[in-house]
Protein backbone atom coordinates (compact mmCIF):
# COMPACT_ATOMS: atom_id res chain seq x y z
CA UNK A 1 0.00 0.00 0.00
CA UNK A 2 2.56 2.41 1.25
CA UNK A 3 5.16 1.79 -2.05
CA UNK A 4 2.88 4.01 -4.20
CA UNK A 5 4.32 7.15 -2.51
CA UNK A 6 6.75 9.70 -3.86
CA UNK A 7 8.41 12.15 -1.42
CA UNK A 8 6.91 15.83 -1.25
CA UNK A 9 10.09 17.98 -0.19
CA UNK A 10 9.41 20.20 3.17
CA UNK A 11 11.17 23.29 3.39
CA UNK A 12 13.70 21.46 5.70
CA UNK A 13 14.95 19.08 3.08
CA UNK A 14 13.21 16.64 4.38
CA UNK A 15 10.97 14.51 2.75
CA UNK A 16 7.36 14.15 3.54
CA UNK A 17 5.81 11.05 3.79
CA UNK A 18 2.65 11.25 5.59
CA UNK A 19 0.90 11.51 8.65
CA UNK A 20 0.34 8.88 11.48
CA UNK A 21 -2.04 9.21 14.45
CA UNK A 22 -1.79 6.85 17.30
CA UNK A 23 -4.58 4.52 18.71
CA UNK A 24 -4.76 3.24 22.49
CA UNK A 25 -7.52 0.97 22.19
CA UNK A 26 -7.87 -1.59 19.04
CA UNK A 27 -11.72 -0.65 19.06
CA UNK A 28 -11.01 3.34 18.69
CA UNK A 29 -8.64 2.07 15.77
CA UNK A 30 -11.33 -0.28 13.97
CA UNK A 31 -13.78 2.80 14.35
CA UNK A 32 -11.49 5.33 13.10
CA UNK A 33 -10.17 3.34 10.19
CA UNK A 34 -14.01 3.10 8.86
CA UNK A 35 -13.96 7.02 8.71
CA UNK A 36 -10.27 7.27 6.93
CA UNK A 37 -11.87 4.83 4.75
CA UNK A 38 -14.71 6.76 3.92
CA UNK A 39 -12.58 9.44 3.43
CA UNK A 40 -10.99 7.60 0.34
CA UNK A 41 -7.30 8.66 0.58
CA UNK A 42 -4.71 7.37 -1.97
CA UNK A 43 -2.40 6.03 0.67
CA UNK A 44 -3.52 4.67 4.10
CA UNK A 45 -2.61 1.46 6.37
CA UNK A 46 -3.18 0.48 9.60
CA UNK A 47 -0.71 -1.07 12.17
CA UNK A 48 -1.39 -3.22 15.13
CA UNK A 49 0.76 -5.63 17.55
CA UNK A 50 -1.35 -7.95 16.77
CA UNK A 51 -4.45 -9.06 14.20
CA UNK A 52 -7.92 -7.53 15.24
CA UNK A 53 -11.22 -9.07 14.36
CA UNK A 54 -12.51 -7.07 11.39
CA UNK A 55 -10.00 -4.86 10.25
CA UNK A 56 -9.77 -5.76 6.57
CA UNK A 57 -13.00 -5.61 6.33
CA UNK A 58 -13.21 -2.18 8.04
CA UNK A 59 -9.66 -1.30 5.63
CA UNK A 60 -11.35 -2.39 2.64
CA UNK A 61 -8.55 -5.05 1.93
CA UNK A 62 -9.15 -7.31 -0.55
CA UNK A 63 -8.04 -11.30 0.50
CA UNK A 64 -4.85 -12.36 0.61
CA UNK A 65 -4.09 -15.08 -2.65
CA UNK A 66 -1.89 -16.94 0.15
CA UNK A 67 -4.23 -20.07 0.15
CA UNK A 68 -4.08 -20.60 -3.57
CA UNK A 69 -0.19 -20.58 -2.65
CA UNK A 70 -1.05 -23.61 0.22
CA UNK A 71 -3.29 -25.45 -2.18
CA UNK A 72 -1.50 -25.45 -5.20
CA UNK A 73 2.26 -26.50 -3.30
CA UNK A 74 0.28 -29.17 -0.98
CA UNK A 75 -0.79 -30.78 -4.29
CA UNK A 76 2.67 -30.52 -5.86
CA UNK A 77 3.82 -32.26 -2.55
CA UNK A 78 1.62 -34.86 -2.84
CA UNK A 79 2.40 -35.74 -6.39
CA UNK A 80 6.37 -35.43 -6.31
CA UNK A 81 6.22 -38.03 -3.16
CA UNK A 82 3.92 -40.35 -5.35
CA UNK A 83 6.83 -39.92 -8.29
CA UNK A 84 9.69 -40.20 -5.66
CA UNK A 85 8.06 -43.47 -4.49
CA UNK A 86 6.71 -45.13 -7.37
CA UNK A 87 9.47 -44.69 -9.31
CA UNK A 88 12.25 -45.88 -6.58
CA UNK A 89 10.64 -48.31 -5.16
CA UNK A 90 8.24 -50.11 -8.28
CA UNK A 91 10.71 -49.15 -11.34
CA UNK A 92 13.90 -47.72 -11.31
CA UNK A 93 15.53 -49.79 -8.07
CA UNK A 94 12.62 -52.38 -6.83
CA UNK A 95 13.99 -54.04 -3.49
CA UNK A 96 11.65 -56.00 -1.56
CA UNK A 97 12.53 -56.13 1.90
CA UNK A 98 8.44 -56.12 3.05
CA UNK A 99 7.02 -59.15 1.39
CA UNK A 100 4.88 -56.54 -0.19
CA UNK A 101 4.44 -55.82 -3.80
CA UNK A 102 6.28 -53.47 -5.07
CA UNK A 103 3.90 -51.33 -5.78
CA UNK A 104 2.08 -50.38 -2.80
CA UNK A 105 -0.30 -47.12 -1.70
CA UNK A 106 -0.35 -47.83 1.62
CA UNK A 107 3.33 -47.83 2.19
CA UNK A 108 3.84 -44.29 0.27
CA UNK A 109 0.87 -42.82 2.20
CA UNK A 110 2.86 -41.17 5.17
CA UNK A 111 5.50 -39.96 2.80
CA UNK A 112 2.52 -38.16 0.46
CA UNK A 113 1.01 -36.79 3.69
CA UNK A 114 4.20 -35.25 5.10
CA UNK A 115 5.62 -33.99 1.61
CA UNK A 116 1.83 -32.36 0.76
CA UNK A 117 2.60 -30.90 4.67
CA UNK A 118 6.12 -30.05 4.26
CA UNK A 119 5.81 -28.43 0.88
CA UNK A 120 2.65 -26.67 1.57
CA UNK A 121 4.02 -25.27 5.14
CA UNK A 122 7.21 -23.58 3.50
CA UNK A 123 5.42 -22.12 0.12
CA UNK A 124 2.85 -20.99 3.11
CA UNK A 125 5.98 -18.88 4.81
CA UNK A 126 7.93 -18.07 1.45
CA UNK A 127 4.21 -16.81 -0.11
CA UNK A 128 3.46 -14.44 3.16
CA UNK A 129 6.66 -13.21 3.02
CA UNK A 130 6.69 -12.44 -0.65
CA UNK A 131 3.05 -11.00 -0.31
CA UNK A 132 3.90 -8.69 2.54
CA UNK A 133 7.41 -7.99 0.71
CA UNK A 134 9.40 -9.10 4.03
CA UNK A 135 12.37 -9.24 4.58
CA UNK A 136 12.66 -5.47 4.60
CA UNK A 137 15.98 -3.91 5.36
CA UNK A 138 15.07 -0.37 4.17
CA UNK A 139 12.30 0.60 6.25
CA UNK A 140 11.95 0.84 10.12
CA UNK A 141 9.02 0.99 11.82
CA UNK A 142 8.32 4.66 12.96
CA UNK A 143 7.44 3.89 16.20
CA UNK A 144 8.15 0.81 18.72
CA UNK A 145 4.88 0.79 20.21
CA UNK A 146 3.33 -0.10 17.58
CA UNK A 147 4.68 -3.36 18.08
CA UNK A 148 4.36 -3.52 21.60
CA UNK A 149 0.47 -2.22 22.88
CA UNK A 150 -0.14 1.22 20.50
CA UNK A 151 -2.26 1.02 17.05
CA UNK A 152 -1.81 3.44 14.45
CA UNK A 153 -3.31 4.66 11.30
CA UNK A 154 -1.09 5.70 8.82
CA UNK A 155 -2.13 8.12 5.97
CA UNK A 156 0.31 8.52 3.50
CA UNK A 157 1.58 11.31 0.48
CA UNK A 158 0.44 9.89 -2.55
CA UNK A 159 2.09 9.92 -6.04
CA UNK A 160 3.10 13.47 -7.90
CA UNK A 161 0.83 12.69 -10.56
CA UNK A 162 -2.21 12.63 -7.81
CA UNK A 163 -5.18 10.25 -8.98
CA UNK A 164 -8.04 12.42 -9.47
CA UNK A 165 -10.37 9.86 -8.41
CA UNK A 166 -9.03 9.74 -4.41
CA UNK A 167 -8.87 12.76 -1.72
CA UNK A 168 -6.48 15.07 -2.24
CA UNK A 169 -3.90 14.78 0.55
CA UNK A 170 -2.63 17.75 2.56
CA UNK A 171 -0.48 17.57 5.98
CA UNK A 172 -2.50 19.55 8.01
CA UNK A 173 -5.92 18.50 6.41
CA UNK A 174 -4.91 14.99 7.57
CA UNK A 175 -4.03 15.66 10.61
CA UNK A 176 -7.30 16.85 11.32
CA UNK A 177 -9.13 14.22 10.00
CA UNK A 178 -6.95 11.90 12.48
CA UNK A 179 -7.62 14.09 15.18
CA UNK A 180 -10.91 13.92 14.49
CA UNK A 181 -11.33 10.48 14.72
CA UNK A 182 -9.94 10.42 17.88
CA UNK A 183 -5.82 9.59 17.32
CA UNK A 184 -4.46 10.17 21.14
CA UNK A 185 -1.15 11.43 19.36
CA UNK A 186 -0.41 12.34 15.61
CA UNK A 187 2.99 12.66 14.25
CA UNK A 188 4.14 14.05 10.74
CA UNK A 189 6.39 11.19 9.09
CA UNK A 190 9.32 12.20 7.13
CA UNK A 191 11.93 9.99 4.97
CA UNK A 192 14.19 8.91 7.43
CA UNK A 193 15.31 5.39 7.53
CA UNK A 194 12.16 4.25 7.40
CA UNK A 195 11.43 4.51 3.45
CA UNK B 1 -13.72 -6.06 28.17
CA UNK B 2 -16.34 -4.36 30.01
CA UNK B 3 -14.42 -1.07 29.09
CA UNK B 4 -15.59 -0.59 25.41
CA UNK B 5 -18.53 1.58 25.11
CA UNK B 6 -19.49 -0.59 21.58
CA UNK B 7 -19.58 -3.92 23.49
CA UNK B 8 -22.49 -2.71 25.90
CA UNK B 9 -25.74 -3.63 23.62
CA UNK B 10 -27.31 -6.51 25.15
CA UNK B 11 -27.86 -9.82 23.28
CA UNK B 12 -31.82 -10.46 23.24
CA UNK B 13 -32.38 -13.91 24.73
CA UNK B 14 -34.05 -16.28 22.07
CA UNK B 15 -35.49 -18.11 24.25
CA UNK B 16 -36.32 -22.10 24.10
CA UNK B 17 -37.52 -23.26 20.74
CA UNK B 18 -41.32 -23.76 20.37
CA UNK B 19 -40.90 -27.06 18.24
CA UNK B 20 -43.66 -27.15 15.91
CA UNK B 21 -46.04 -29.43 16.61
CA UNK B 22 -45.82 -31.26 13.33
CA UNK B 23 -42.05 -31.85 13.94
CA UNK B 24 -42.74 -33.60 17.36
CA UNK B 25 -45.44 -35.70 16.05
CA UNK B 26 -43.64 -37.09 12.72
CA UNK B 27 -40.29 -37.93 15.44
CA UNK B 28 -42.99 -39.96 17.84
CA UNK B 29 -44.17 -41.47 14.92
CA UNK B 30 -41.23 -42.07 12.92
CA UNK B 31 -40.33 -43.82 16.82
CA UNK B 32 -43.35 -46.22 16.67
CA UNK B 33 -43.19 -47.03 13.01
CA UNK B 34 -39.02 -47.67 13.40
CA UNK B 35 -39.29 -49.66 16.55
CA UNK B 36 -42.21 -51.95 15.49
CA UNK B 37 -40.18 -52.65 11.66
CA UNK B 38 -36.98 -53.49 14.59
CA UNK B 39 -39.66 -55.80 16.23
CA UNK B 40 -40.82 -57.28 13.10
CA UNK B 41 -37.29 -57.77 12.03
CA UNK B 42 -36.53 -59.38 15.33
CA UNK B 43 -39.08 -62.37 14.01
CA UNK B 44 -37.54 -62.21 10.86
CA UNK B 45 -33.94 -62.70 11.10
CA UNK B 46 -32.99 -62.07 14.85
CA UNK B 47 -29.31 -61.56 14.27
CA UNK B 48 -29.49 -59.13 11.73
CA UNK B 49 -32.38 -57.00 13.89
CA UNK B 50 -30.03 -56.95 16.40
CA UNK B 51 -26.92 -56.07 15.23
CA UNK B 52 -28.84 -52.94 13.23
CA UNK B 53 -29.94 -52.32 16.95
CA UNK B 54 -26.29 -52.42 18.29
CA UNK B 55 -25.37 -50.16 15.22
CA UNK B 56 -27.87 -47.34 15.82
CA UNK B 57 -27.15 -47.43 19.95
CA UNK B 58 -23.68 -46.74 19.36
CA UNK B 59 -24.08 -44.14 16.45
CA UNK B 60 -27.02 -42.10 19.20
CA UNK B 61 -25.12 -42.80 22.06
CA UNK B 62 -21.86 -41.34 20.49
CA UNK B 63 -23.83 -38.32 19.17
CA UNK B 64 -25.19 -37.77 23.11
CA UNK B 65 -21.81 -38.04 24.33
CA UNK B 66 -19.97 -36.19 21.95
CA UNK B 67 -21.91 -33.43 22.53
CA UNK B 68 -20.86 -33.60 26.98
CA UNK B 69 -17.36 -34.22 25.04
CA UNK B 70 -17.84 -30.80 22.64
CA UNK B 71 -19.31 -29.00 25.68
CA UNK B 72 -16.52 -30.35 28.52
CA UNK B 73 -13.60 -29.40 25.97
CA UNK B 74 -15.33 -25.79 25.53
CA UNK B 75 -15.19 -25.51 29.41
CA UNK B 76 -11.63 -26.63 30.27
CA UNK B 77 -10.27 -24.57 27.36
CA UNK B 78 -12.31 -21.55 28.23
CA UNK B 79 -12.96 -21.02 24.54
CA UNK B 80 -14.57 -18.03 23.66
CA UNK B 81 -16.12 -18.38 20.03
CA UNK B 82 -18.14 -21.80 20.81
CA UNK B 83 -20.01 -19.79 23.65
CA UNK B 84 -23.43 -19.19 21.57
CA UNK B 85 -23.15 -22.72 19.80
CA UNK B 86 -22.58 -24.47 23.15
CA UNK B 87 -26.46 -25.35 24.23
CA UNK B 88 -26.82 -26.96 21.00
CA UNK B 89 -24.08 -29.39 21.47
CA UNK B 90 -25.48 -29.83 25.79
CA UNK B 91 -28.79 -30.50 24.10
CA UNK B 92 -27.45 -34.10 22.57
CA UNK B 93 -26.88 -35.45 26.18
CA UNK B 94 -30.02 -35.31 26.91
CA UNK B 95 -30.19 -38.21 24.93
CA UNK B 96 -27.24 -40.18 27.74
CA UNK B 97 -29.77 -41.55 29.77
CA UNK B 98 -32.18 -43.09 27.11
CA UNK B 99 -28.91 -44.65 25.15
CA UNK B 100 -28.23 -46.14 29.05
CA UNK B 101 -32.09 -47.99 28.55
CA UNK B 102 -31.16 -48.80 24.94
CA UNK B 103 -27.90 -50.29 25.85
CA UNK B 104 -29.83 -52.34 28.88
CA UNK B 105 -32.41 -53.76 25.93
CA UNK B 106 -29.16 -54.96 24.11
CA UNK B 107 -29.09 -57.08 27.18
CA UNK B 108 -31.79 -59.22 25.79
CA UNK B 109 -29.93 -59.58 22.53
CA UNK B 110 -26.28 -60.53 23.67
CA UNK B 111 -27.03 -63.92 22.84
CA UNK B 112 -27.73 -62.78 19.08
CA UNK B 113 -25.19 -60.25 18.56
CA UNK B 114 -21.96 -61.38 20.60
CA UNK B 115 -20.42 -64.40 19.64
CA UNK B 116 -17.98 -65.03 23.24
CA UNK B 117 -21.24 -65.16 24.62
CA UNK B 118 -21.46 -68.49 24.00
CA UNK B 119 -19.88 -70.96 26.25
CA UNK B 120 -20.16 -73.70 23.75
CA UNK B 121 -18.03 -71.74 20.75
CA UNK B 122 -15.92 -70.47 24.25
CA UNK B 123 -15.14 -73.98 25.46
CA UNK B 124 -11.85 -75.04 23.04
CA UNK B 125 -11.28 -72.08 21.96
CA UNK B 126 -7.81 -70.91 23.24
CA UNK B 127 -7.96 -67.47 23.01
CA UNK B 128 -11.75 -67.13 23.74
CA UNK B 129 -11.04 -69.14 27.30
CA UNK B 130 -8.18 -66.41 27.92
CA UNK B 131 -10.36 -63.94 27.46
CA UNK B 132 -13.64 -65.00 29.14
CA UNK B 133 -13.02 -63.45 32.32
CA UNK B 134 -13.64 -60.54 31.04
CA UNK B 135 -16.06 -61.50 28.14
CA UNK B 136 -18.21 -62.32 30.99
CA UNK B 137 -22.46 -61.17 30.04
CA UNK B 138 -22.67 -59.68 34.05
CA UNK B 139 -19.50 -58.39 33.75
CA UNK B 140 -19.86 -56.88 30.26
CA UNK B 141 -23.16 -55.45 31.27
CA UNK B 142 -22.39 -54.14 34.46
CA UNK B 143 -18.59 -52.13 33.33
CA UNK B 144 -20.71 -50.49 30.42
CA UNK B 145 -24.06 -49.24 32.53
CA UNK B 146 -21.01 -47.94 35.20
CA UNK B 147 -19.52 -46.71 32.05
CA UNK B 148 -22.86 -44.72 31.06
CA UNK B 149 -23.91 -44.28 34.23
CA UNK B 150 -20.62 -41.89 34.80
CA UNK B 151 -21.20 -39.58 31.72
CA UNK B 152 -24.97 -39.43 32.44
CA UNK B 153 -23.49 -38.13 36.04
CA UNK B 154 -21.29 -35.60 34.54
CA UNK B 155 -23.74 -34.64 31.83
CA UNK B 156 -26.24 -34.23 34.45
CA UNK B 157 -23.87 -31.73 37.13
CA UNK B 158 -22.33 -29.92 33.95
CA UNK B 159 -25.16 -29.23 31.66
CA UNK B 160 -27.37 -28.76 34.95
CA UNK B 161 -24.92 -26.14 36.08
CA UNK B 162 -25.17 -24.74 32.56
CA UNK B 163 -28.76 -24.36 32.70
CA UNK B 164 -28.48 -23.14 35.98
CA UNK B 165 -26.31 -20.23 35.07
CA UNK B 166 -29.32 -19.12 32.96
CA UNK B 167 -31.06 -17.67 35.68
CA UNK B 168 -28.42 -17.00 38.07
CA UNK B 169 -25.70 -15.50 35.76
CA UNK B 170 -22.63 -14.69 37.58
CA UNK B 171 -18.98 -16.71 36.57
CA UNK B 172 -19.05 -19.34 39.53
CA UNK B 173 -20.88 -21.98 38.04
CA UNK B 174 -18.74 -21.83 34.70
CA UNK B 175 -15.66 -22.08 37.41
CA UNK B 176 -17.37 -25.34 38.49
CA UNK B 177 -17.60 -26.65 35.38
CA UNK B 178 -13.90 -25.79 34.16
CA UNK B 179 -13.20 -27.76 37.33
CA UNK B 180 -15.79 -30.91 36.70
CA UNK B 181 -14.26 -30.59 32.86
CA UNK B 182 -10.80 -32.29 33.16
CA UNK B 183 -12.07 -34.89 35.43
CA UNK B 184 -14.79 -35.67 33.32
CA UNK B 185 -12.37 -35.66 30.23
CA UNK B 186 -10.16 -38.39 31.43
CA UNK B 187 -12.84 -40.53 32.62
CA UNK B 188 -14.28 -40.05 28.94
CA UNK B 189 -11.17 -41.36 27.40
CA UNK B 190 -10.91 -44.69 29.33
CA UNK B 191 -14.38 -45.43 29.86
CA UNK B 192 -15.25 -44.54 25.64
CA UNK B 193 -12.31 -46.83 25.01
CA UNK B 194 -13.81 -49.03 27.11
CA UNK B 195 -17.41 -49.00 25.71
CA UNK B 196 -16.10 -49.37 22.10
CA UNK B 197 -13.94 -52.27 23.41
CA UNK B 198 -16.71 -54.11 24.78
CA UNK B 199 -19.33 -53.18 22.21
CA UNK B 200 -18.36 -53.24 19.08
CA UNK B 201 -14.79 -54.53 18.92
CA UNK B 202 -15.60 -57.90 20.87
CA UNK B 203 -17.79 -58.53 17.78
CA UNK B 204 -14.94 -60.47 16.56
CA UNK B 205 -13.53 -61.73 19.90
CA UNK B 206 -10.27 -62.79 18.06
CA UNK B 207 -9.34 -59.65 16.69
CA UNK B 208 -7.91 -56.66 18.70
CA UNK B 209 -6.87 -53.25 17.78
CA UNK B 210 -5.30 -50.93 20.54
CA UNK B 211 -6.45 -47.90 18.09
CA UNK B 212 -9.59 -48.85 17.62
CA UNK B 213 -11.07 -46.64 20.74
CA UNK B 214 -9.55 -44.06 19.27
CA UNK B 215 -11.40 -44.75 15.48
CA UNK B 216 -14.76 -44.81 17.61
CA UNK B 217 -13.62 -41.17 19.15
CA UNK B 218 -12.44 -39.90 15.66
CA UNK B 219 -16.22 -40.71 14.47
CA UNK B 220 -18.23 -39.58 17.74
CA UNK B 221 -16.81 -35.98 17.44
CA UNK B 222 -17.07 -36.33 13.28
CA UNK B 223 -20.80 -36.78 13.71
CA UNK B 224 -21.06 -34.60 16.88
CA UNK B 225 -19.78 -31.62 14.85
CA UNK B 226 -21.62 -32.63 11.91
CA UNK B 227 -25.01 -32.72 13.97
CA UNK B 228 -24.29 -29.12 15.96
CA UNK B 229 -23.74 -27.50 12.19
CA UNK B 230 -27.08 -29.25 11.55
CA UNK B 231 -29.01 -27.88 14.36
CA UNK B 232 -27.10 -24.65 14.69
CA UNK B 233 -28.48 -24.24 11.23
CA UNK B 234 -31.60 -25.37 11.56
CA UNK B 235 -32.29 -23.11 14.78
CA UNK B 236 -30.73 -20.21 12.79
CA UNK B 237 -33.14 -20.19 9.53
CA UNK B 238 -35.92 -20.39 12.55
CA UNK B 239 -34.37 -16.93 13.27
CA UNK B 240 -33.55 -18.21 16.89
CA UNK B 241 -30.18 -17.37 17.00
CA UNK B 242 -30.38 -13.75 14.96
CA UNK B 243 -27.87 -11.61 16.09
CA UNK B 244 -26.11 -14.06 17.99
CA UNK B 245 -24.48 -16.77 15.76
CA UNK B 246 -23.01 -15.02 13.06
CA UNK B 247 -21.03 -16.42 9.65
CA UNK B 248 -18.22 -16.23 11.44
CA UNK B 249 -19.23 -18.75 14.46
CA UNK B 250 -20.27 -21.42 11.76
CA UNK B 251 -16.91 -20.54 9.75
CA UNK B 252 -14.93 -22.00 13.13
CA UNK B 253 -17.53 -24.51 13.27
CA UNK B 254 -16.39 -25.61 9.46
CA UNK B 255 -13.01 -25.29 10.53
CA UNK B 256 -13.63 -27.70 13.28
CA UNK B 257 -15.50 -30.00 11.13
CA UNK B 258 -12.74 -29.83 8.31
CA UNK B 259 -9.99 -30.73 11.06
CA UNK B 260 -12.11 -33.94 12.41
CA UNK B 261 -12.93 -34.78 9.05
CA UNK B 262 -9.16 -35.27 8.29
CA UNK B 263 -8.87 -36.71 11.81
CA UNK B 264 -10.67 -39.22 11.38
CA UNK B 265 -9.01 -39.97 8.42
CA UNK B 266 -5.61 -39.91 9.51
CA UNK B 267 -6.52 -42.91 12.66
CA UNK B 268 -8.44 -44.92 10.18
CA UNK B 269 -5.65 -44.97 7.89
CA UNK B 270 -3.19 -45.64 11.04
CA UNK B 271 -5.22 -48.46 12.20
CA UNK B 272 -5.40 -50.01 8.86
CA UNK B 273 -1.49 -49.68 7.94
CA UNK B 274 -0.19 -50.82 11.12
CA UNK B 275 -2.24 -54.20 10.71
CA UNK B 276 -1.26 -53.93 7.19
CA UNK B 277 2.14 -53.74 7.28
CA UNK B 278 2.47 -56.12 10.19
CA UNK B 279 0.66 -58.92 8.41
CA UNK B 280 0.33 -60.85 11.63
CA UNK B 281 -2.50 -63.40 10.78
CA UNK B 282 -4.45 -62.68 14.37
CA UNK B 283 -4.98 -59.17 13.25
CA UNK B 284 -5.31 -58.98 9.57
CA UNK B 285 -8.97 -61.08 9.72
CA UNK B 286 -10.93 -57.28 10.61
CA UNK B 287 -9.82 -55.88 7.25
CA UNK B 288 -9.95 -58.98 4.86
CA UNK B 289 -13.66 -59.31 5.77
CA UNK B 290 -14.44 -55.56 4.25
CA UNK B 291 -11.93 -56.35 1.54
CA UNK B 292 -14.17 -59.31 0.29
CA UNK B 293 -17.17 -59.08 -1.59
CA UNK B 294 -19.82 -55.96 -1.83
CA UNK B 295 -17.72 -54.86 1.77
CA UNK B 296 -14.53 -53.72 -0.71
CA UNK B 297 -17.01 -51.02 -2.29
CA UNK B 298 -18.03 -50.31 1.20
CA UNK B 299 -14.58 -49.36 2.56
CA UNK B 300 -14.01 -47.85 -0.98
CA UNK B 301 -16.68 -45.31 0.03
CA UNK B 302 -15.15 -44.90 3.46
CA UNK B 303 -12.13 -43.57 2.03
CA UNK B 304 -13.65 -41.30 -0.65
CA UNK B 305 -17.21 -40.81 0.86
CA UNK B 306 -16.31 -39.87 4.33
CA UNK B 307 -12.92 -38.28 3.85
CA UNK B 308 -12.25 -37.17 0.38
CA UNK B 309 -16.15 -35.85 -0.03
CA UNK B 310 -16.21 -33.28 2.95
CA UNK B 311 -12.87 -32.75 2.87
CA UNK B 312 -12.86 -31.11 -0.48
CA UNK B 313 -16.28 -29.74 0.11
CA UNK B 314 -15.34 -27.98 3.82
CA UNK B 315 -11.27 -26.47 2.32
CA UNK B 316 -12.65 -23.18 0.30
CA UNK B 317 -13.56 -20.34 3.04
CA UNK B 318 -16.50 -19.41 1.25
CA UNK B 319 -18.15 -23.43 1.46
CA UNK B 320 -17.52 -23.08 5.65
CA UNK B 321 -19.39 -19.61 5.87
CA UNK B 322 -22.93 -21.05 3.45
CA UNK B 323 -24.79 -22.10 6.40
CA UNK B 324 -26.75 -24.15 3.73
CA UNK B 325 -23.66 -25.79 2.27
CA UNK B 326 -22.47 -26.58 5.94
CA UNK B 327 -26.13 -27.83 6.91
CA UNK B 328 -25.78 -30.04 4.14
CA UNK B 329 -22.78 -31.30 4.53
CA UNK B 330 -23.36 -31.55 8.37
CA UNK B 331 -26.29 -34.13 6.87
CA UNK B 332 -24.03 -35.89 4.69
CA UNK B 333 -21.35 -36.79 7.08
CA UNK B 334 -24.01 -37.58 9.55
CA UNK B 335 -25.05 -40.79 7.07
CA UNK B 336 -21.14 -41.59 6.26
CA UNK B 337 -20.88 -41.76 9.92
CA UNK B 338 -23.92 -44.26 10.28
CA UNK B 339 -22.40 -46.07 7.09
CA UNK B 340 -18.76 -46.07 9.00
CA UNK B 341 -20.62 -48.18 11.89
CA UNK B 342 -22.61 -50.17 9.91
CA UNK B 343 -19.06 -51.18 8.28
CA UNK B 344 -17.73 -51.82 11.44
CA UNK B 345 -20.33 -54.12 12.59
CA UNK B 346 -21.92 -56.02 9.73
CA UNK B 347 -19.56 -57.66 8.08
CA UNK B 348 -19.23 -59.75 11.32
CA UNK B 349 -22.20 -61.14 10.52
CA UNK B 350 -22.66 -61.39 6.59
CA UNK B 351 -18.96 -61.85 5.06
CA UNK B 352 -20.41 -61.28 1.33
CA UNK B 353 -21.77 -57.90 1.36
CA UNK B 354 -23.92 -55.23 3.58
CA UNK B 355 -27.72 -55.46 4.16
CA UNK B 356 -29.41 -52.72 4.20
CA UNK B 357 -33.47 -52.29 3.89
CA UNK B 358 -36.56 -52.67 5.66
CA UNK B 359 -35.00 -53.94 8.90
CA UNK B 360 -31.62 -51.33 9.12
CA UNK B 361 -34.01 -48.91 7.84
CA UNK B 362 -36.61 -49.79 10.08
CA UNK B 363 -34.49 -49.41 13.01
CA UNK B 364 -32.63 -46.42 12.03
CA UNK B 365 -35.76 -44.50 11.86
CA UNK B 366 -36.85 -45.65 15.63
CA UNK B 367 -33.59 -44.26 16.75
CA UNK B 368 -33.83 -40.89 14.56
CA UNK B 369 -37.50 -40.38 16.08
CA UNK B 370 -36.09 -40.96 19.76
CA UNK B 371 -33.17 -39.02 19.51
CA UNK B 372 -35.13 -35.83 17.77
CA UNK B 373 -38.05 -36.39 20.23
CA UNK B 374 -35.47 -35.87 23.36
CA UNK B 375 -33.42 -33.45 22.05
CA UNK B 376 -35.95 -31.05 20.36
CA UNK B 377 -37.97 -31.38 24.17
CA UNK B 378 -34.65 -30.15 25.68
CA UNK B 379 -34.72 -27.42 23.18
CA UNK B 380 -38.07 -26.91 24.27
CA UNK B 381 -37.84 -26.33 27.55
CA UNK B 382 -34.07 -24.55 27.78
CA UNK B 383 -32.90 -21.63 25.79
CA UNK B 384 -31.23 -22.38 22.80
CA UNK B 385 -28.24 -19.95 24.01
CA UNK B 386 -26.64 -20.18 27.05
CA UNK B 387 -27.64 -16.49 27.65
CA UNK B 388 -26.07 -15.55 30.93
CA UNK B 389 -22.63 -17.04 29.49
CA UNK B 390 -19.48 -14.69 30.91
CA UNK B 391 -17.69 -15.78 27.10
CA UNK B 392 -20.69 -15.26 25.10
CA UNK B 393 -20.79 -10.95 24.57
CA UNK B 394 -17.37 -11.54 24.02
CA UNK B 395 -17.91 -14.27 21.52
CA UNK B 396 -21.12 -12.40 19.88
CA UNK B 397 -19.57 -8.95 19.70
CA UNK B 398 -15.94 -9.93 18.98
CA UNK B 399 -16.64 -11.58 15.98
CA UNK B 400 -19.58 -8.98 14.37
CA UNK B 401 -17.12 -6.23 13.90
Amino acid sequence: MLNQSTATTTESGKTLEGVVGFFNDPHALLEATKKVREANYEVFDTFTPYPIHGLEKAQGLKRSPLPYVTFGAGLTGFLCANLLQIWTSAIDWPINVGGKPMFSIPAFVPVMFELTVLFGGLATVAGMLLFNGLPNTRKRAFDSSITRDRFAIFIGSPSKSANQSFKAFTESEATQMLKAVGAQEVRTVFAEGWF
Amino acid sequence: MATHPSHSHEIKNPGPWEVPSSLRISFIALAVIGFALFGAGLKVDSHRAWASFLHNHFFFMSLALGGLFFAAIQWLTGAMWSAPLRRVAESFTSYLPVAILTFLVIGFGVHDIYHWSHAEHVQGDIVLEGKAGYLSVPFFLIRNVIAMSVWFFFAWKMVGNSLKQDSEGGVALTFKNKALAPAFLILFAISFTMASFDQLMSLDPHWFSTMFGVYCFAGLFYSTLALTAVVTVTLKRRGLLEGIVSEEHLHDLGKFMFAFTTFWAYIGFSQFMLIWYANLPEETGYFLNRFEGQWLWVSIFLLVGKFLVPFLVLLPRENKRNQNILFNIGIYMLGAQWIDILWVVQPEFYKDGPRCFWIEAGTLLGFVGLFGFIVTRFLSKNNVVAIKDPRLEEAVFHHHQ
